[in-house]
């Protein structure tokens, strides 16, 4: 698995497994970056309610993640007030009456799992239509800058964002890093470093530009005043041009992806390291074999045994 | 092999091989103690004048001797941050399980990434010239270990990298 | 950081069960086993020699040389790629057995199943009885160092057992001293615990269990003749349904053979089968082996040669050799878990059979002292409950969901103090007493 799934895994099984069999269900669980979700059956067997909780909902709900919501659930979305209270979003679904189609059926599971995704992907549904806006504005004429679309962040995690802005030409994506540990910092580092390099290879060179700094952060998220303070922050830029959201589809894939940029990055160092205890086992293991070659064998007197085959020797 | 490291590692072999003419000797100030008079150092007069032997300016040995022990330090090079990120998990991943490593010690001399400690218990019930060809086999490959980590640490990153830009393209 | 629930793995023989502090089922139950790329005899071979051999540098993405390590499945995807892939399994009689797979194994736990972010949350693993402290040294290494986890509990899995039955409406005490009696799939333990404290030096382990339970209904199908009309691959499972669907325990065989042959019609019963290739429809009787299943616990001569001791005298055997002044608590406080204790009625006969060797125990000691001597009685309680089945899980779910639990959790920044040893000593918390 090189990259990471986008739809929730326990989703997916409970859902799937309530469509075989309903029965009462009360399960919480969550998701990356801190996100919680509820799912139960509150009234009866069949009626499942999926509730999620997610960090910065108020800034994805003020950049029209109920319309994207909306938009992709429809009727199984409950209005904004009806929210279960301690939750930002639930979802109402009937097994009775949903559709008998297996193929139908998955692409609903399928749908549901993708719950964090499309919440999400609110800010980056607006600032490709921003960019659409913006390029059919005629340029200036005296030679002033062409305006830029609204600065979007989503502070999705307690020390790290993401800030989402549209221009005439293009869409910039900048999220803050943080690492929690000097081995993960450096590890961090090779990755984001590999992550600037590999568009130069002509195979990707359709691929996002992908811009890495250090502590500074880049000028167009100066002002923020919510920005992480600490020494230690990085900040990756991709710059996504109008080929990656212009047709709807790769939109939504590029959407997709992207968002979980961070937690492919966390994944992978953890595979490094644990990859590294991998090659550490080998090693220690080739070191003692070859330290114990120095240990003399102690001929000894042959042990002697009873007729019931235990030593009298003592340890 | 690196025209500097022969040499260097002919040293190293042939003081360690020097060093280890270790005897058993009671310590002169607890009563039924044997203590290793290097860790103790308690009195000066058994002990040894310490060596070192560099490589270069962060490539180095340190064997301090006396009448009934070695200690010897090892500085492992490390170029950059990801090689002394790597070479400490190394060590330490090995000090954690020095019960195994017999002669090795627990933690490394200040200034140094590893440590071992030879008594004469040690040279008394092991082979002398193995033990030697243990440690100069350790500074051979520990070096070998850590660049091979940090090679495949940056091809993994180069294909992670690629494959997750690929799937824009697509 | 925000507190998030903490993640419950209980890594067993078999099956591994996860998921999240708080509910009260694990989300995933799947099998402790892993595919890999690498064939098994390279990788037994490969364990003392020089390493994963190194990566070559990949020039293009088609090349994916150098991380063949992430190449790989666990669980029930496992098992289903066994054709392509090798696959292992990393615990051996409940320790780890391999770790590189096991780290790959939870690597992929967390990132692929359970969509967590390690660094976000606290993990509570078990471990058998008598595991030696070099392992959990090892796994707190893996899991601090390769996930950067918040904190670690390591649980014993009876203990986890007892902590589950507190669920039970019949438990009022939340004590942490009684016997669990552990059957899985492959072997059945017995384990008495003091306070939260393993016993060790008294701890029995039974060769009889799920498997055998299974493999004895076999047997009898085969005898009667059932067996012609069932397709040869199919019988171990059938065997295994009619176990888990129709079986009870008894109170006493006779009684229960001649209500049998008295009343067939409403004793006996069908089982409907189809052949899974062919789609041909069979039907199989079910008969004595409703009740003779599991009373191979109680009487094991019927199945096996070799290992004779009934259940309940094993249990009795087990307190008997705790010290003296916790016994009538592991007496008062018998708690089942696993599959293999689910049968309708185990936990009553067992009650019944204890009491028995008990009582006359206690006869023979008042009849030996003269009669003099009044022993005010032993009291013999067995505990079963509805989370049975997943009873080691549960109880971490339950243990994890109290406040104290984070108190008692060794934090990364203990460890970064302290390091691996750090694990050796633990807490324990949440009992009333």
């Amino acid at each position: 698995m090189i990259l990471l799934e986008h739809g929730n895994a326990i989703i997916q099984k409970t859902l799937s497994d309530k469509f075989e069999k309903p029965s009462a269900l009360d399960v919480q669980f969550v998701d990356f970056d801190g996100v919680r979700y509820h799912m139960w059956t509150p009234e009866k067997k069949t009626g499942i309610l999926l509730s999620m909780n997610i960090r910065c909902w108020d800034e994805l709900a003020k950049y029209g993640a109920w319309d994207v919501l909306g938009k992709e659930y429809g009727a199984y979305l409950k209005p904004p007030a009806a929210a279960e209270p301690g939750y930002n979003v639930s979802l109402e679904l009937d097994l009775e009456q949903a559709p008998d189609d297996p193929e139908a059926r998955d692409a609903l599971v399928k749908s549901f799992s993708l719950l964090r995704r499309h919440a999400l992907a609110a800010p980056f549904v607006k600032a490709f239509q921003t960019q659409k806006q913006l390029d059919s504005l005629p340029d200036p004429t005296d030679g002033s800058a062409i305006p830029g679309g609204e600065l979007m962040a989503i502070h999705y995690r307690d020390q790290e964002a993401i800030y989402v802005q549209a221009s005439h030409d293009r869409v910039t994506v900048i999220f803050s890093t943080v690492f929690q540990e000097d081995t993960d910092r450096i590890f961090g580092k090779v990755f984001l470093r590999e992550f600037v390099d590999a568009r130069r290879l002509p195979t990707i060179q359709t691929a996002p530009q992908v811009l890495y700094s250090d502590r500074d952060p880049p000028p167009k998220i100066r002002d923020d005043p919510a920005l992480p303070k600490a020494e230690d922050v990085g900040y990756v830029t991709f710059v996504l041009f109008p080929r990656h959201f212009t047709n709807p589809i790769t939109a939504e894939a590029t959407i997709s992806h992207i968002q979980l940029f961070r937690d492919n990055l966390h994944y992978h160092i953890k595979c490094s390291k644990v990859y590294m205890h991998t090659r550490m086992r080998a090693g220690v293991a080739e070191f003692l074999k070859v330290l114990n070659r120095s240990k003399v064998e102690v001929a000894g007197e042959p042990v002697r045994k009873t007729v019931t085959g235990r030593t009298f020797s003592s340890r | 092999m690196s025209n500097s490291l022969r040499p260097y590692l002919a040293a190293v072999r042939a003081t360690l091989t020097a060093a280890m003419s270790l005897e058993n000797f009671s310590s002169q100030t607890v009563e039924r103690h044997n203590k290793p008079e290097v860790e103790a150092s308690t009195s000066r007069e058994v002990l040894l004048n310490p060596l070192i032997i560099s490589r270069s300016a962060n490539e180095r040995v340190l064997i301090e001797t006396s009448i009934n022990s070695v200690r010897m330090s090892i500085k492992i090079k490390q170029a950059d941050e990801i090689e002394q990120i790597l070479c400490h998990k190394f060590t330490r991943f090995m000090m954690v399980r020095a019960e195994s490593f017999v002669i090795l010690r627990r933690k490394p001399i200040s200034g140094y990434d590893i440590s071992f400690l030879i008594t004469n218990f040690h040279t008394e019930s092991m082979l002398k010239h193995k033990l030697v060809d243990f440690i100069i086999q350790f500074m051979e490959d520990v070096d070998k270990e850590i660049s091979e980590m940090k090679l495949s640490l940056n091809a993994r990153a180069r294909i992670v990298a690629e494959s997750y830009l690929t799937a824009f393209g697509s | 950081m925000a507190q998030n629930v903490p993640i419950i793995m209980d890594n067993g023989t078999g099956y591994s069960k996860i998921g999240f502090a708080g509910n009260s089922e694990p989300s995933f139950t799947f099998p402790t086993a892993i595919a890999t790329r690498e064939s098994a005899a390279a990788a037994t071979s490969s364990a003392g020699s020089r390493g994963p051999a190194l990566p070559s540098k990949p020039g293009h993405l088609a090349s994916k040389r150098g991380i063949e390590d992430l190449d790989f499945f666990i669980g029930d995807e496992a098992i289903a790629n066994s054709k392509t892939y090798s696959v292992q399994y990393p615990i051996r009689h409940g320790t780890i057995d391999n770790w590189d797979l096991m780290e790959r194994y939870w690597e992929q736990s967390i990132f692929k199943y359970m969509k967590a972010e390690p660094e976000d949350h606290y993990f509570l693993l078990t471990e058998p009885p008598l595991n030696p402290p070099e392992n959990r040294e090892t796994t707190a290494e893996i899991f601090f160092e390769s996930f950067n986890i918040a904190g670690l509990y390591i649980a014993v899995q009876a203990v986890l057992a007892l902590a589950a039955s507190w669920a039970s409406n019949k438990v009022t005490d939340r004590t942490l001293t009684g016997t669990v009696v552990d059957s899985g799939d492959g072997v059945t333990h017995v384990i008495p615990v003091a306070e939260g404290y393993v016993i060790g030096s008294a701890i029995k382990h039974i060769p009889i269990a799920g498997r055998d339970i299974s493999q004895f209904v076999q047997n009898l199908l085969r005898e009667r003749g059932e067996t012609t009309v069932i397709p040869p691959e199919d019988q171990m499972i059938i065997a295994r349904t009619i176990k888990e669907d129709y079986s009870y325990v008894c109170q006493d065989i006779v009684k229960e053979f001649r209500k049998y042959d008295t009343d067939p019609a409403t004793y006996f019963k069908r089982y409907e089968g189809q052949h899974s290739v062919t789609g041909r429809k069979y039907s199989v009787d079910v008969g004595y082996e409703r009740f003779l299943a599991p009373e191979i616990f109680f009487n094991p001569e019927i199945y096996s040669s070799d290992f004779l001791t009934p259940l309940p005298e094993v249990v009795d055997g087990v307190i008997q050799q705790s010290p003296i002044d916790v016994r009538r608590g592991l007496y008062k406080n018998i708690v089942l878990s696993g599959g293999s204790t689910m049968f309708e009625h185990f936990g009553q006969r067992l009650k019944r059979d204890l009491k028995q060797i008990v009582d006359s125990r206690i006869l023979a000691s008042e009849s030996a002292s003269g009669s003099h001597l009044k022993s005010s009685g032993m009291e013999v309680n067995v505990i079963s409950h509805k989370r049975q089945r997943h009873a080691v899980w549960f109880g971490g779910s339950l243990l994890a969901s109290l406040p104290e639990f984070y108190q008692s959790c060794h934090t990364k920044a203990q460890y970064e103090e302290i390091g691996p040893s750090i694990c050796r000593r633990y807490a324990i918390f949440g009992s009333a007493t």
